[in-house]
């Protein structure tokens, strides 16, 4: 239900809490019989919940920590968190190859291990700082790999790209005045 | 299996509607000349099959589906379903080898997505062995093709500048005389320094540069092309008494029906691979190694064009934070070949050429931050990117090639191609000191380096694929003469890139164009002479 009454507040959508007192039926005239209306249907994340499709909870928590550590909020502009980025990778890493899914899960599990070794304490409870000391692989050039730096910067990666390209940051982009970026030229199936 | 026999006749059969067989269909009809195409793909309907969308109303929010393209590192959700699927078209290469074939089957081909770079080959890769020593020359030279690149640039609108620079001719341009930003200018002078040629980038102009538009419409409107989408070649027939060419097999893509098209002459511009896939498949008693392989060469002597895609990218210090003059960033340009314009100054053959431009925010990857450091730091580099991009001649070799391979079969049924190819000592010496000189120009401006690197692309992916059916003047080591004729089969043309004795560092496309109407027009001539 939060994440519902989220998405409806960003999106200016009421918030429905109870239901309404029962009216009479109104008066309705018949449609005209050829009437081919358009129908008003919404989007599934607006009325749902993702299902966990490939992380473990825990794995998915160590992501959603990252996501706010790596691409947090800022004015007029919502997180990893506010964009589901994590639930994202979680459907989008269950379809991928095993390579990817295999450096994502190492890679997550990984930094619990170190965060468990190194404070006694699991990743998603860290503080700032202390999160800070395990991603410092990120502050390394590009061309240097140590272990954890390839899953880290691949997370980096791909967080900041559902973020940008998620309905929460157009709507904020608009919100905003701005333009919202993503928009391109979408080719159907030709048959 | 039964036969549907297609009961009229053309004049001349043409496969593939891209580039090579657009420009044979738009050629030959003008001449009168009666010609069926077929495609392996349908029409593109501009205004159904494509709407504006945001890309979170996208299945994968733009990553894609995982997988679906393996190859095709150019395809984005977007456009996915422009690109040919790898799973209905499978291919094969060797371990630890990968060649990424990238196609697209649809009326236009890949014009429909072409990048319109459009530069004119010289005799420095007409004539190479004669210049270096290496391969073969061609059985033209530029003088032969000039007057047929006279004739392609207008109709594709290429706009460009008159450099009078010998490796990449003039030709007939849209003049390009728009100034250069600040820092283009910069850049320009840097390379000046340094004695490395710049030109304004040479392309295809307006809304759509493709033969859908500029070729096929004309063709149809002479009343004498009729085009059949869907229909995929399976193999080429021949008249059992005199051993011509009379016709194609082909599979309709939907139905899977199989059917026989019948001319005179036939002409196949299916694309580089996919046309020496067709006469590889088409063979016989008397072709038993693939139809008009007397030489043995057919498959043989591939090659591409090697890409280093963003070799440099770097920042111009004085845009950070939007505070540079509104006249600083914008625009590009191109460095065409400068290497071995005399033969033996480097220790590789041949060259390479760069396109440059300024502007656009350089990618996250290049800043090693994160969380609101990251965020500030794209801010501040919003629109100060400059960034290169080499493009490389690939030594033709006959180790490199193309064969069927018969245990990997199409959705049709067609047996598909094992694909080799790998790139040499050559091609890597040339990258690496394509970057070293774009790394030297690029702080000559005083840019700001944030990351260089020397690593090619896998071979295909410049989508520049070219050889496989070369032509020659000796029989006995080519496919196609002069004309892009077949040494062995009088009615039998290739006018696609396949025909390519060597390539350059240009892109290929206006070259192919050029190729196609020169052959197509000899073919008219000898049609009127009562020769073919």
């Amino acid at each position: 239900m939060k994440r519902r009454q989220a998405i409806q507040a960003i999106l200016g959508t009421p918030i429905l809490t109870a239901l309404p007192a029962a009216s009479a039926a109104p008066q309705q005239t018949p449609r005209p019989a050829n009437d081919l209306p358009k129908l008003a249907t919404t989007v599934a994340d607006a009325a749902a919940d993702a299902e966990r499709q490939f992380f473990t909870p825990q794995q998915l928590a160590v992501l959603r920590r990252l996501g706010d550590l790596l691409v947090p909020a800022g004015e007029n502009r919502p997180g990893a968190s506010d964009a589901h980025a994590a639930e994202f990778l979680d459907f989008l890493l269950a379809q991928s190859g095993h390579a990817r899914q295999v450096l994502y899960s190492n890679g997550l599990d990984r930094l619990q291990l170190e965060s468990g070794r190194r404070f006694n304490r699991r990743f998603e409870d860290l503080t700032a700082e202390q999160a800070g000391e395990l991603l410092t692989r990120l502050q390394t050039p590009l061309s240097y790999r140590a272990p954890l730096a390839e899953f880290l910067w691949a997370a980096r990666g791909d967080l900041l790209a559902a973020t940008f390209n998620s309905r929460e940051y157009a709507a904020a982009q608009t919100a905003a005045g701005r333009r919202a970026g993503g928009l391109g030229t979408y080719w159907y199936p030709i048959e | 299996m039964a036969v549907l026999l297609m009961k009229q006749e053309y004049d001349v059969l043409i496969i593939g509607s891209g580039a090579s067989g657009g420009m044979a269909a738009y050629t030959l009809t003008q001449q009168g000349v009666r010609c069926l195409m077929l495609d392996a793909g349908p029409a593109v309907d501009f205004d159904r099959h494509r709407a504006l969308k945001p890309v979170y109303d996208l299945p994968y929010r733009g990553f894609g589906r995982p997988g679906r393209f393996p190859h095709i590192t150019q395809a984005s959700e977007f456009d996915a379903n422009l690109w040919a699927d790898e799973k209905e078209n499978p291919y094969t290469y060797p371990n630890g080898d990968p060649y990424y074939w990238v196609r697209i089957r649809l009326i236009g081909g890949k014009t429909l997505r072409w990048g319109r770079a459009s530069w004119r080959m010289s005799d420095l890769e007409f004539k190479c062995r004669d210049h270096d020593g290496f391969g073969e020359n061609w059985p033209i030279s530029y003088a032969d093709l000039a007057p047929y690149y006279d004739r392609v640039e207008p109709i594709f609108r290429v706009a460009g500048r008159r450099d009078g620079l010998p490796q990449i001719p003039d030709g007939v341009f849209l003049a390009d005389n728009s100034p250069d930003s600040l820092s283009v200018q910069r850049f320009i002078a840097s390379a000046n320094k340094l004695g490395v040629p710049t030109t304004k980038s040479r392309v295809a102009t307006g809304t759509l540069a493709s033969s859908a538009n500029l070729l096929l419409p004309d063709a149809l409107a002479t009343g004498k092309l009729t085009i059949v989408p869907n229909a995929i070649a399976r193999e080429i027939t021949l008249d059992p008494k005199t051993g011509m060419v009379n016709g194609v097999s082909f599979v309709d893509r939907q139905s899977k029906r199989h059917l026989h098209a019948a001319a005179r002459v036939l002409v196949l511009g299916a694309s580089t691979l996919e046309s020496t896939r067709l006469l590889l498949n088409s063979t016989s008693t008397a072709w038993p190694d693939g139809l008009a392989n007397s030489s043995g060469v057919l498959g043989r002597y591939l090659l591409d064009q090697f890409y280093v895609k963003n070799c440099i990218q770097s920042i111009v210090p004085d845009a950070r934070g939007g505070k540079g003059p509104r006249n600083l960033m914008g625009g590009g340009g191109y460095i065409p070949r400068f290497r071995n314009l005399k033969a033996g100054e480097k220790k590789f053959l041949r060259g390479y050429a760069f396109d440059f431009s300024s502007g656009g925010t350089p990618a996250s990857k290049y800043f090693p931050l994160y969380g609101d450091a990251l965020f500030q730091e794209l801010a501040d580099a919003a629109n100060t990117g400059f960034n290169m991009t080499t493009m490389g001649t690939v030594l033709p070799r006959f180790e490199s090639r193309v064969r069927i391979d018969p245990a990997v079969k199409d959705a049709w049924g067609i047996p598909s191609l094992h694909i080799a190819q790998t790139y040499t000592e050559n091609e890597r010496e040339m990258a690496k000191d394509a970057t070293g000189v774009a790394e030297e120009l690029c702080r000559g401006a005083g840019f700001e380096v944030l990351a260089s690197h020397a690593e090619m692309v896998p071979p295909g992916e410049s989508i520049h694929e070219l050889g496989t059916c070369r032509m020659g003047k000796d029989p006995k080591t080519s496919v196609l003469n002069g004309f892009n004729q077949s040494h062995d089969v009088k009615n039998l043309f290739v006018v696609d890139g396949s025909a390519f004795t060597s390539g350059g560092s240009q892109n290929p496309t206006l070259t192919i164009l050029a190729l196609a109407m020169r052959a197509s027009q000899y073919i008219a001539e000898k049609m009127r002479k009562g020769e073919l």
